[in-house]
């Protein structure tokens, strides 16, 4: 028998009155990946901050490489030779690439103060890491970001690594070669813990699979031997019936409801695009090539010279402002920080933009509040336990629903850009969100939606555009769709691929 | 690093046009007299700025440096008695600096682990002191070890040897700030504490190390206040929003990790100076409050233009057509 790099045995733990974990027992050999499977909420990140020392569980043990962890503290994890790359990143944003990568390896590893900028140099470039070691890391793309955190994780030597959702930033040829660095580890004997909700891409590397379920492990499983559905099927506990809702052709000649023309900013452009009413517009294309800034100039948020116009009418760009008068939604990726008051409750989210509707002579009036969001919380199937819970305590689905909820409510929405609307969400609740989107088209709105996965693209979208260093440069009709036909635009529609890991937008001058 | 010494030049550049402007008009204001009262005046100001400046590196505030350097004085008016001499001096000056080191461990356990917030945390700290100095002190008595106080003002000319002491200190400090392990360490905890905790540093210790640092050198602040009242008073201290004041004019950011010991230093050099200048135009001292008000506010303004400039110009801007490099 291969022997035990981390083993965790009878873990439980609650928050408050949430049981995140209950008894839940999970081993590494060395040289094996291990693939975590759950829904969010399933207590994956919980069990990840258990085994790292992050969090002290109620009950239960951690062993890494067969010396039990006992004071739970990251350093002491790390000390056993545990390695972690956490999904929302261990980076002071505020200091240099070079200073993070100081900081990441243990005490007695690291270099004269002095020599810090070189080392970091060679450090990053044997990771194939094409990042400039003395730009702040605030300014990196999030796909640099995340890179540079499974590099860091690496750089404490360990025997065993956690992955936390490695590749939510990454685009398909970034997460093979992250995949690839991950295989090297395995066969260097190193146990590596793989956390993901794309499936058929841990699948593709794992040798076993745990599933949880609301905290309770499902079983183990040789990967070569269980198939997809019925992981899914462990993982949500009902068999998934259809993953996307169903599309009905667009009329031939649907009013324009969304023009782009020669739209450009700071990292793309210049663009040229029409959204007609009832059209759910999919942007596809490998991370850090404008999608996001597209998207966030048309919002307001980012600046950009151009013309668009909503409905006929010219928009107003030059702040939110002017694109929310028209109608014109974003929705966030970053909840935490851009879509959501994270501590504020799910009522006051959902209700937050429309309050003048809501009160007479300047106080709201609670009762139309609760009205007022009640059908489109129980359509769109906010799990929750009431309506007063701070939205920072659901699950990302369910936060991602409120902020659909949140957009809905406004009744003026006539374009909704959604950037990576299911990232983080979990299946079922991937499936509400798409219908959501859909029943909303339907209802004659245009929406954009930019997303990482190619098969929730081909899925959920009537075209899809491909975008490459800021320009469109494939446009995919509704009867071409496919997960592989968008894999093969984003990777055909860049020619002379030779580009290094992360190479994403690259560190300002 | 450009940048990082914006607020160094600004405060050298004020203490210098005021003091050229004050010396063309008042003669007075270069006399030794002056220039050494001026230097023994900055002391306690610019010690505790030093000491607020950690509690400021690590992200927190310590509004309870004014009343702890109150009780530091009163404390001296009992432990360093004119009736006593020499060695039996050193324990009634450590009585003091036991009181530093006992009220930063209480604030840093206040904020680490009853979890308050700092600016809650030594607020109520700060009336437990002053509340603590009036009972031992009803009323300005008792008066403090000569010997003491002249050998904290002892100097070579009209520059106090402390003062030369706290500049190499300044410098020493932002030293270990910026080009050591440790100084990284701080900073880091500063920005981003769960980042700083991931990566296995003890982010704890480092901030009630700041704490401790911040009380233990206001309490050495307390002794240059001792020496110059000369007289157990509980109602001396009031640089508890000068020593913000200071750290912030001299760099410091109000979200932690940003900061400089020296432009600190400066600052609070600044800072006395306008105390000092407006009674020689008999201007009232009311003016100094406001002026160092309107200086913060513009400090804060002009450390930040780099962003503001960028973003006025990020809006006029021709914008390029694309600078994506291929992924």
């Amino acid at each position: 028998m291969t022997s035990d790099v981390l083993s965790v045995r009878g873990l439980s733990k609650a928050f408050g009155a949430v049981q995140a974990l209950r008894e839940v027992s999970v081993d590494c050999h060395a040289g094996e990946i291990h693939a975590l499977v759950g829904e969010n909420g399933s207590g994956k990140s919980t069990l990840l901050g258990i085994a790292s020392g992050f969090l002290a569980p109620d009950e239960g043990t951690v062993e890494i490489g067969a010396r039990r962890l006992l004071h739970h503290s990251p350093a002491a994890a790390r000390r056993l030779g545990l390695g972690i790359a956490y999904q929302d990143y261990s980076h002071v944003l505020g200091l240099s690439v070079a200073e993070n990568v100081y900081l990441a390896v243990p005490a007695d590893a690291r270099p004269a103060y002095g020599r810090m900028q070189s080392w970091a140099e060679e450090t990053l470039a044997a990771f194939n890491l094409d990042i400039a070691v003395t730009a702040v890391t605030g300014s990196l793309s999030l796909a640099e970001r995340q890179l540079l955190e499974v590099a860091k994780a690496l750089l404490t030597r360990p025997q065993v690594l956690l992955l936390d959702e490695p590749t939510t930033a990454l685009g398909p040829d970034a997460v093979e070669r992250l995949h690839t660095l991950v295989l090297e580890q395995a066969r260097a004997g190193v146990g590596i813990v793989y956390v993901s909700h794309r499936l058929p891409e841990v699948l593709a590397v794992a040798d076993r699979v745990t599933v949880l379920r609301d905290g309770v492990g499902q079983g183990t499983f040789e990967a070569a031997s269980v198939s997809e559905d019925a992981l899914v099927a462990l993982m949500i506990g009902r068999p998934l019936k259809v993953a996307f809702p169903e599309r009905r052709v667009l009329p031939e000649q649907a009013e324009v409801m969304l023009a782009v023309s020669g739209l450009r900013g700071e990292r793309f452009g210049p663009i040229d695009l029409v959204v007609r009413k009832g059209e759910i517009l999919g942007i596809a294309g490998a991370e850090g090539n404008g999608q996001v800034p597209f998207l966030r100039a048309l919002a307001g948020v980012e600046r950009a010279i151009g013309n668009a116009s909503c409905g006929g009418a010219k928009l107003d760009m030059r702040s939110p402002v002017g694109p929310l008068r028209a109608g014109v939604v974003l929705l966030s990726g970053d909840r935490r920080d851009e879509a959501l008051f994270p501590v504020l409750s799910v009522r006051a989210n959902a209700t937050i933009q429309i309050l003048r509707r809501l009160a007479r002579v300047g106080i709201v009036l609670r009762g139309r509040e609760r009205r007022a969001m009640a059908e489109l919380v129980e359509r769109l199937r906010v799990r929750m336990a009431s309506t007063e819970q701070p939205v920072q305590s659901l699950s990302g689905g369910n936060q991602q629903k409120v902020s659909l909820v949140s957009s809905f409510l406004r009744g003026d929405v006539k374009v909704i850009l959604a950037e990576e609307p299911t990232q983080g969400v979990d299946v079922g609740a991937r499936f509400d969100i798409y219908e959501a989107l859909r029943a909303k088209a339907e209802e004659g709105i245009a929406a954009v939606v930019k997303s990482s996965d190619p098969l929730e693209l081909s899925g959920l979208c009537d075209r899809v555009v491909v975008m490459s260093r800021g320009r469109i440069v494939e446009e995919i009709p509704r009867h071409e769709l496919g997960e592989r036909r968008i894999v093969e635009a984003i990777v055909g529609s860049r020619p002379g691929v030779t580009a290094a890991v992360g190479e994403g937008e690259g560190a300002p001058a | 690093m450009k940048r990082g010494l914006l607020p160094l030049w600004l405060m050298t550049a004020l203490i210098v046009a005021l003091g050229a402007y004050t010396a063309v008009h008042q003669s007075a204001f270069l006399s030794k007299e002056n220039l050494n009262s001026l230097l023994l005046e900055a002391m306690p100001l610019v010690i505790v700025s030093l000491g607020q400046a950690m509690a400021l590196l690590v992200g927190g505030f310590d509004v309870s440096v004014a009343a702890l350097m109150t009780m530091c004085v009163v404390t001296a008016s009992f432990t360093l008695t004119p009736t006593s001499s020499g060695i039996a001096l050193v324990p009634g000056a450590l009585a003091l600096v036991g009181v530093g080191v006992a009220t930063g461990l209480f604030n840093a356990l206040l904020i680490r682990v009853l979890r308050l917030p700092s600016i809650v945390a030594t607020l109520g700290t700060l009336s437990v002191l002053q509340g603590a100095s009036l009972l031992l002190r009803g009323y300005p008595q008792g008066a403090i070890n000569t010997d003491v106080t002249n050998a904290l003002t002892s100097g070579v000319g009209f520059v106090p040897l402390a003062f030369i002491g706290v500049v190499v200190l300044a410098a020493l400090a932002d030293g270990w700030l910026y080009r050591t392990r440790a100084g990284l360490a701080l900073r880091a905890v500063g920005l981003d504490e769960t980042s700083s905790r991931r990566l296995g540093m003890s982010t704890g210790r480092t901030i009630v190390l700041a704490f401790v640092v911040c009380s233990v050198m206001a309490s050495i602040g307390g002794f240059y206040l001792a020496a110059e009242v000369q007289v157990g008073s509980p109602i001396i201290g009031n640089q508890a929003l000068e020593s913000i004041a200071a750290a912030v004019l001299g760099g410091a950011s109000l979200a932690g990790g940003r900061g400089s010991f020296f432009g600190t230093l400066l600052a609070a050099f600044f800072l006395t100076e306008i105390d000092n200048v407006l009674p020689l135009f008999q201007q009232p001292t009311e003016y100094a409050d406001m002026t160092i008000g309107a200086l913060i506010l513009l400090a804060l303004l002009l450390y930040q233009s780099p962003e503001l400039i960028a973003w006025f110009r990020s809006a006029r801007r021709r914008i390029d057509p694309v600078k994506v490099p291929a992924t």
